[in-house]
C-alpha cells in the first residue's frame, strides 16, 4: 500500500470561500466525509494536491423541514439521515438507503453531498497503483483500454450510491454554489452516462443542499438493496421507488436504480404503469423495464446478469411492498 | 511538505501537535500520541479495527485526516478503563469471550461503547447494527453479541 | 444455552489424574491475556517499540511467469536515506514448510513465478526514501506462458513451473484400500457427482508484519513476528541467512489470528531480516491487505469427482474419489493438503473399501497452504453432499445415512489411523433433538430448510513435518523463591487460548490457584522449541507435556514436604495451598513447601514432554503420516436455512453444533473456537473467494474478500460432548478445527431441503444460487414442452 500522497489541506469557513478556493487551484478538491475520497488516495487513485476540507463550513449539516419541502445541507451525515424521525416517516427511503451505507464508521462521517458524488467504481479502477500498473491501467485512469469492455472506448465504472435513486424518486434538485453565483437543478441532471465524468459539475461548483419537494400525505417510498453481505457492501444493485397506491391501484410510480450504470437512472416508462392494478401482469411489466434499462457490466466480482435479475426482483418486491400488495417476503440477507 | 499545528483533545487530555495535512489519524494516534490499542486491518475503511469516537460517534481512524480533528474530542481504546479498571464492556468481552486473538477488539469495543452511550438496552438487531462495521475473524460474533449483552446489564 | 455433557465413553487419560470436574481444568475460564486485548495495552507485532527502525519495503514481480535476466538495484542503492537492498542472491538457500519441497526463495531467484512474488526489497531511512528506491530497481524480466487454471498448467504443452515437476504435478496421489469394485458391486446403489470449490483466504485481521534487528559486533539477529511457528522460521532464517542458528532469537508478540496463513515461514519475515543484516540496524515491514493476498497460503481452487456405492441400509461399501487442487506456484504445505483430503475423505466412518487419486499442481497463482480445516473441508462438503442424495433416493433419514457407517473405537481406519474415542452418536443424538429435526423436517414452509452433516479432525499431526524423533511437545516449568509458577512454552497462542490452557492444565495437576502462574511463550531463547500451532496440536500435544511437567514438580515438592515434615512421600496429603500429613494435622503450606525443595537446589526447574505412541502414527504406505494422529475430534450439525428464491439469498437462521472435545479442559474458549469454526465454513461456504485476473487477485480486500459481518451471522448453539480419548490430556481433544467441515455441506443440504436445489459449487452467493434456480426453471419448461410427464426433479435429493 502507497503512502498517502501530499497535498495542502485548506479549512474554508464558509461555501464562498470553498467555491473560491476551488477556482483558484485547479484540480483541487473537497473533502467532507472522506469515506470515498480517502480510501482512493491511499490507493494512488486520486492525487490532488490541494484538499478543501468543508468540516469548519457552518450550516453545512442543517436539516429544515418546511411546507415547501426537505432541505438537506450537504454536509448532513448519513447517520443523521438514518435516524431523524422525520425523515423516516415522510421519506423512508432516504432513511432506508443512508441506512443501508457501509458501516456506522463510515455513515457518522459520510455526508449526502459526497454520497451523491461518489466516484464510480470498478474492479480494475478500485485496486492499488502496484496492481493497476501491473494491469496497464485503465481506460477510467491512466490506460486506453477498459478491461470489462476491451473492444469498446467506453468506460463502465459503475455508480454505486445508495442515496441517488431515493432522491431521484423524491423528485430532489440540488443547489450548486460557484463563485459567480448559485443554480439548482434537478438531480438526474447532475449526473453523465460515462464512468470517467459522471458528474456533470464544474470544477469550482460545490452542492450545497439537496432539495427535496413536499408531497402527497399517501405518497410512500422505500430503497432495497442486493449485496453478498449484510452491511459494509456497495450496492450490487440498489432499488428505490416512490409510489401512491389506491384501492389497488397505481395512481403514481416512481423507480430509480444504483449500481447498474454508469450513472443512477429514473426509470423511464413507469408512468405506462400508472393506472393499472397492482398485480402480476403489472409487476412482470415493471421487472422488463427495470432489466432493459439496467445495464450493469462486469466491474464487480459478482456476476453482471445476476446484478440486472436481481434490480428487477427487487423493484417488483417493494412496489409490492409499498402498494400491500403482498406481506414483504421471508427475511434474507437482502436488506 | 509544511505542517500545521493540531489542536484537539485526546482521551481527556488537550494536545497541541505538529502534523502533515495528509498524516491519517490513525497514524497520528499509534505514532504521535503513541496509542497503538488503535489497530489497522485493511488499506482504508474496510474492517473497523480502527475505530475510535470523535465527539462521541464511530469513525474509522483510518480514513480520517488528523488536521480534520481540529478542535474535536477523540476517543480510544485506552481512554475506557476507570480509575485504571476495565469498564463495563471490556470487563464483559473479557469474561464472555468477546475477545479471542483481541485484534479487533478495541475497534468493536469502540463501537459497541457509541451505542451503550446512545442506547443502553439495545436489542439483539441494535447490536448487529452497530457492530456492522466492524469484521472479527475469530469468534463468530455470538460471544460479542453476548458481551455487549452482559455489558448492557442484561 | 451452551452445556458439556460428561458422561460419555471412555476412561481417564493415561498418566493424568482422573478429575470429573477439575478445580481449574474443566471450568470456564477467561483467557490469562485477555485484559490486555480489551484495553488496548497488547502489543502487536506492528505495534511493538523498536527505537531507531529502517522501513523495509518489497518490489514484487508484474509479471505471471519468467527468467528474471536482470535485477538492476545501482540507481536505487544511491539514493540518499536508502541502507540496503537486496534481491534473491542475498539469500544462501531456498525455503519451504516441508523438507523434501523447498523450492521458494524469499525474493525470487532465476524465475518469477506468480504475480506479486517478491523480487527485491529495500530498506532506508523513512517511507519516502524506500518507495523511491523501489521505483528506481530496474527489472528485466523475459516472459514465459503462465497458467492460472489446474487444466491449463496440466496441458501436454505447458511450460514447466519447476524444473524437476514434469506436467506441473507437485505431487500425484494413487491409493487404494479394500476392494473397491467389490465395493461397487456389492453395492445396492451408486452415484457419483462432481463438485467445485473456489480458493479461499484466512483473512485473519492483523496485517502482516515483522520487525528484525541485526547486530553486526556479535553477528546476532531477533526476530519479532506475525507468526504461528516461532520455531519453523527461527530454523528457516537460520537456513535462508546461512546464520548458525544458536546467533538468532525469534519472539512471537500477540498475534492477531492465523489460521494457517502463518503456518509456515513467510517471505516478509525473510526478507526482513535479511535486510536487517544487510543494514546492520533494526528493519520493520508491515504490509497491506492487499500483500496478504499475494502471500496467499489459503485452501486452493479444488475440483473433485466422487464415487459411493451405498447398501439399502446405508452402509457405504465403497468410495472412489478424484481429487484436483490448483496449489499455485510453490511447494508451501502443498503435499501434505493432497494428502490430507484423501486420508480423512472416508475415515470418519466406517468404510468398506476406498480408491483415492489426488493432483496437487502448480499454477502461476500465489502460493496455496494450510487454512483451518487443512486439506479436508472440501472433500467433506462432497461427500457429506453426496450421502445426502443417495440417502434420499433409497428413503433414508440423513441421520439413519450416517448411523449406518458408524465405527466402534478402538478402531484402525482402511488407512492405518488409530481412533481411540469417536464421540460422533453423542453428537448426531444432540442435534437431532435440539433442531427438532424429527418434527420440523419435512414439514417446513419452502425456502426453509435443515440440513445435516459430520465431521472430523486431527489432533495435531502424529508426526510433524519437520520429523527429527525429538519429543513433538516440551514444557519447562520454574518454581522460585517467590512461590510463583512460570510455565515456559514454546507453543504460540495466537489467540486460541493456549496459554490460558497450559495455565489451567499446571494449576490443576498442581492445585494452586491460576493466579499464582505466569506463562512466558514462544521466545526461542527462554522457551522450549515448539513445533507452533497448526493442525489443532496445541492442546493435545503440549497440554500432555504440561501434565508431566506439572507432575513432575508436584513429585519434587511432594517429597521435599515429606522431608520436612519427616514423613514417607506418600504419606502426604497434596493440596496446593497446604499440604497435609494424612490422619494428622500436620501441615505445610504452599510457601514452606517450595521453601523446602529449593533448600537442596535453588531455583527449581522441571520439564515435562510427550510424544505420539507409535500405533497412532499412521501405516507404512506412501504418504501414511498425513492424515494421523493420536487423537480424532468429532462435530455433526444442523443447519437452518431460507432462501430467497427471487434473489438467491441463503440467510442462515440457526446452527446447532455438537462437538466431540474428548474433555474441556476450558469450555469457554471451546465454545468460542467451535463457534469460531463453524462460523469460519459459513463464510467459505456462504460468500467467501478469491478470483484471479491474468493472475492478479481481483479481491485483494476486504470489501470483496466477503467475510461475513455480523449481521447475516448466525446464532451458533453449541453442545460439547466429551468422550474423554485416553491418550488426551484429561481427555481433551481438538476443539478449533473439527467442526468447520461440516458446515458447508450442511448448508448444502439445507439448501436442497428448503428449495430442492442441490449445489456443488461453493460458496453458494447469491448469484450462483439464483442460476441454480433458473435452471431449474429452464429445465422444467424444456420438459413441459416436450411433454414429458412430471417427475420429480431428479436434483431434490
Amino acid at each position: 500500500m502507497e503512502r498517502m500522497p501530499q497535498f495542502d489541506l485548506r479549512r474554508p469557513a464558509s461555501i464562498a470561500e470553498a467555491a473560491a478556493l476551488l477556482a483558484a487551484e485547479p484540480g483541487a478538491r473537497l473533502l467532507a466525509g472522506g469515506t470515498d475520497l480517502l480510501p482512493t488516495m491511499r490507493r494512488g487513485i486520486e492525487r490532488p494536491p490541494v484538499l478543501v476540507d468543508l468540516g469548519a463550513v457552518r450550516d453545512f449539516s442543517r436539516i429544515d423541514f418546511a411546507d415547501a419541502g426537505l432541505a438537506l445541507g450537504a454536509g448532513v451525515t448519513l447517520s443523521q439521515l438514518a435516524m431523524d424521525g422525520r425523515i423516516v416517516h415522510h421519506h423512508r427511503a432516504i432513511a432506508e438507503a443512508a441506512r443501508s451505507v457501509a458501516g456506522p464508521g463510515h455513515r457518522s462521517a459520510a455526508t449526502i453531498g459526497g454520497n451523491l458524488c461518489l466516484d464510480t467504481r470498478c474492479v480494475f479502477y478500485n485496486q492499488s497503483e502496484w496492481w493497476r500498473a501491473t494491469n496497464h491501467y485503465c481506460l477510467k485512469l491512466g490506460g486506453d483500454v477498459c478491461h470489462v469492455a476491451p473492444q469498446g472506448s467506453h468506460c463502465h465504472a459503475a455508480f454505486c450510491g445508495d442515496l441517488a435513486p431515493a432522491l431521484l424518486v423524491l423528485g430532489a434538485s440540488i443547489e450548486l454554489c460557484a463563485r459567480r453565483g448559485a443554480r439548482v437543478i434537478p438531480l438526474s441532471d447532475l449526473y453523465r452516462d460515462d464512468g470517467v465524468a459522471h458528474l456533470a459539475l464544474e470544477p469550482d461548483e460545490v452542492l450545497v443542499r439537496v432539495l427535496v419537494p413536499a408531497r402527497s400525505p399517501a405518497l410512500v417510498s422505500g430503497y432495497r438493496k442486493a449485496r453478498a453481505r449484510g452491511a459494509i457492501d456497495f450496492p450490487l444493485a440498489g432499488v428505490a421507488c416512490a409510489l401512491v397506491a389506491r384501492d389497488g391501484v397505481l395512481a403514481e410510480l416512481k423507480v430509480a436504480l444504483t449500481g447498474t450504470n454508469s450513472r443512477p437512472i429514473l426509470l423511464a416508462g413507469t408512468e405506462a404503469l400508472v393506472g393499472r392494478g397492482i398485480d402480476e401482469a403489472t409487476l412482470s411489466a415493471l421487472g422488463k423495464l427495470v432489466q432493459k434499462q439496467a445495464s450493469p457490466m462486469r466491474t464487480t466480482v459478482t456476476q453482471s446478469n445476476y446484478r440486472r435479475q436481481v434490480a428487477a426482483a427487487l423493484a417488483q418486491r417493494l412496489v409490492r411492498e409499498l402498494a400491500g400488495y403482498e406481506p414483504s417476503a421471508a427475511r434474507a440477507s437482502m436488506s | 511538505m509544511t505542517k500545521r499545528l493540531l489542536a484537539l483533545t485526546v482521551n481527556g487530555r488537550m494536545r497541541e501537535d505538529a502534523v502533515a495535512a495528509n498524516l491519517l489519524l490513525l497514524d497520528y494516534l499509534r505514532g504521535t500520541a503513541g496509542l497503538t490499542g488503535t489497530k489497522q486491518g485493511c488499506d482504508g475503511g474496510e474492517c473497523g479495527a480502527c475505530t475510535v469516537l470523535i465527539d462521541g460517534q464511530p469513525r474509522l481512524a483510518c480514513i480520517t485526516l488528523a488536521a480534520a480533528c481540529e478542535g474535536r474530542v477523540v476517543e480510544t481504546i485506552e481512554s475506557l478503563a476507570i480509575e485504571g479498571r476495565m469498564s463495563r464492556l471490556q470487563q464483559a468481552f473479557h469474561e464472555k469471550l468477546g475477545t479471542q486473538c483481541g485484534f479487533c477488539t478495541p475497534g468493536m469495543i469502540m463501537a459497541a461503547e457509541a451505542l451503550l452511550r446512545r442506547n443502553p438496552r439495545p436489542t439483539d438487531a441494535d447490536i448487529r447494527e452497530a457492530l456492522s462495521g466492524n469484521l472479527c475473524r475469530c469468534t463468530g460474533y455470538v460471544k460479542i453479541i453476548e458481551s455487549v449483552q452482559a455489558a448492557a446489564g442484561g | 444455552m451452551n452445556d458439556v455433557s460428561r458422561a460419555t465413553a471412555g476412561g481417564p487419560a493415561r498418566d493424568a489424574p482422573a478429575i470429573a470436574q477439575g478445580r481449574t481444568a474443566g471450568q470456564r475460564t477467561p483467557l490469562i491475556d485477555g485484559v490486555e486485548k480489551v484495553t488496548g495495552r497488547a502489543r502487536y507485532t506492528a505495534d511493538l517499540p523498536t527505537g531507531e527502525t529502517l522501513v523495509g519495503r518489497i518490489l514484487r514481480s508484474p509479471i505471471a511467469h519468467g527468467v528474471i535476466r536482470r535485477i538492476d538495484t545501482a540507481a536505487a542503492r544511491s539514493i540518499p536515506g536508502v541502507r540496503a537492498v537486496i534481491t534473491g542472491e542475498d539469500f544462501a538457500a531456498p525455503y519451504g514448510v516441508i523438507p523434501i519441497a523447498r523450492n521458494e526463495w524469499p525474493l525470487a531467484r532465476g524465475k518469477v513465478r506468480h504475480r506479486g512474488e517478491p523480487v527485491a526489497a529495500v530498506a532506508a531511512i523513512d517511507e519516502t526514501s524506500a518507495e523511491a528506491a523501489l521505483a528506481a530497481i530496474v527489472l528485466d524480466i523475459e516472459p514465459l506462458p503462465a497458467y492460472f487454471s489446474a487444466a491449463a498448467a496440466r496441458a501436454a504443452d505447458a511450460v514447466q513451473l519447476h524444473e524437476n515437476k514434469a506436467g506441473n504435478i507437485e505431487r500425484e496421489v494413487d491409493q487404494a484400500f479394500g476392494d473397491v469394485d467389490a465395493g461397487f458391486a456389492a453395492a445396492d446403489l451408486v452415484r457419483e457427482r462432481t463438485f467445485h470449490y473456489a480458493e479461499v483466504a484466512h483473512g485473519q485481521i492483523e496485517l502482516n508484519a515483522a520487525v528484525a534487528t541485526y547486530e553486526p559486533e556479535r553477528d546476532r539477529l531477533t526476530t519479532q513476528s506475525v507468526t504461528q511457528v516461532p520455531y519453523y522460521l527461527h530454523l528457516t532464517l537460520a537456513r535462508c541467512l546461512g546464520m548458525d542458528s544458536s546467533q538468532i532469537r525469534v519472539v512471537k508478540p500477540f498475534v492477531g489470528g492465523g489460521f494457517g496463513h502463518r503456518v509456515e515461514p513467510l517471505n516478509f519475515e525473510l526478507v526482513t531480516a535479511a535486510l536487517a543484516r544487510a543494514a546492520g540496524g533494526t528493519v520493520k515491514i508491515e504490509l497491506s491487505r492487499e500483500d496478504g493476498f499475494l502471500t496467499h497460503r489459503g485452501r486452493p481452487e479444488t475440483d473433485i469427482r466422487l464415487k459411493l456405492g451405498m447398501k439399502k441400509s446405508g452402509a457405504i461399501t465403497a468410495v472412489d474419489c478424484e481429487i484436483v487442487q490448483r496449489g499455485g506456484a510453490y511447494g508451501g504445505y502443498g503435499l501434505v493438503t493432497i494428502l490430507y483430503a484423501g486420508a480423512l475423505l472416508h475415515a470418519l466412518y466406517k468404510v468398506a473399501a476406498v480408491r483415492y487419486h489426488g493432483y496437487r499442481v502448480y499454477t502461476n497463482t500465489p502460493p496455496c497452504g494450510a487454512m483451518r480445516g487443512h486439506g479436508a473441508v472440501d472433500a467433506r462438503h462432497a461427500f457429506e453432499s453426496l450421502l445426502d442424495i443417495m440417502a434420499g433416493e433409497l428413503g433414508l433419514d440423513p441421520f439413519a445415512a450416517r448411523r449406518a457407517n458408524l465405527i466402534v473405537p478402538p478402531y484402525r481406519t482402511l488407512n492405518d489411523l488409530q481412533v481411540n474415542s469417536y464421540g460422533i452418536p453423542d453428537c448426531l443424538d444432540w442435534v437431532e433433538q435440539a433442531s427438532g429435526w424429527k418434527t420440523r423436517r419435512g414439514k417446513l414452509p419452502r425456502g426453509r430448510g435443515l440440513g445435516l452433516a459430520c465431521s472430523h479432525y486431527v489432533s495435531g499431526s502424529a508426526k510433524p513435518v519437520h520429523w527429527s524423533g525429538e519429543p513433538h511437545a516440551v514444557i519447562n516449568l520454574k518454581l522460585d523463591f517467590d512461590g510463583g509458577i512460570t510455565i515456559l512454552t514454546g507453543a504460540a497462542d495466537i489467540g486460541q487460548g493456549s496459554s490460558t490452557l497450559l495455565a489451567q492444565v499446571v494449576a490443576e495437576v498442581l492445585s494452586v490457584p491460576l493466579a499464582r502462574i505466569r506463562v512466558i511463550a514462544a521466545d526461542s531463547a527462554l522457551t522450549p522449541k515448539d513445533n507452533g500451532s497448526y493442525s489443532s496440536r496445541v492442546s493435545f500435544m503440549v497440554g500432555n507435556a504440561a501434565i508431566r511437567a506439572a507432575q513432575e514438580m508436584k513429585r519434587v515438592l511432594v517429597t521435599a514436604a515429606a522431608k520436612r515434615l519427616e514423613v514417607h512421600p506418600e504419606d502426604i496429603e497434596w493440596n496446593g495451598d497446604h499440604c497435609r500429613v494424612a490422619g494428622t494435622d500436620r501441615t505445610l503450606d504452599f510457601a514452606g513447601a517450595v521453601d523446602a525443595a529449593l533448600v537442596d537446589t535453588g531455583t527449581l526447574t522441571v520439564k515435562g514432554s510427550w510424544s505420539t505412541p507409535p500405533e497412532t502414527q499412521g501405516g507404512k504406505f506412501r504418504g501414511a503420516a498425513v492424515g494421523s494422529t493420536a487423537g480424532f475430534s468429532y462435530a455433526a450439525q444442523v443447519v437452518e436455512v431460507v432462501v430467497d428464491e427471487d434473489t438467491g439469498a441463503v440467510a442462515v437462521e440457526r446452527v446447532w453444533v455438537a462437538h466431540d472435545c474428548g474433555f474441556a479442559i476450558n469450555p469457554l474458549a471451546v465454545e468460542g473456537q467451535v463457534q469460531g469454526a463453524v462460523w469460519m465454513g459459513m463464510g467459505q461456504a456462504l460468500s467467501e473467494e478469491t478470483q484471479y485476473h491474468e493472475g492478479l487477485p481481483l479481491r485483494p480486500n476486504m470489501l470483496d474478500y466477503r467475510v461475513p459481518t455480523i449481521v447475516e451471522s448466525p446464532p451458533i448453539e453449541v453442545k460439547l460432548v466429551e468422550s474423554r480419548d485416553p491418550l488426551g490430556p484429561f481427555g481433551a481433544k481438538e476443539a478449533s478445527e473439527g467442526a468447520l467441515h461440516s458446515f458447508a455441506p450442511a448448508l448444502a443440504n439445507a439448501i436442497c431441503d428448503a428449495i430442492g436445489i442441490r449445489l456443488t459449487d461453493l460458496p453458494a452467493s447469491p448469484d450462483r444460487v439464483l442460476e441454480a434456480i433458473q435452471a431449474r426453471k429452464r429445465r422444467e419448461r424444456l420438459r413441459a414442452s416436450i411433454g414429458v410427464s412430471a417427475q420429480p426433479d431428479p436434483e431434490r435429493h
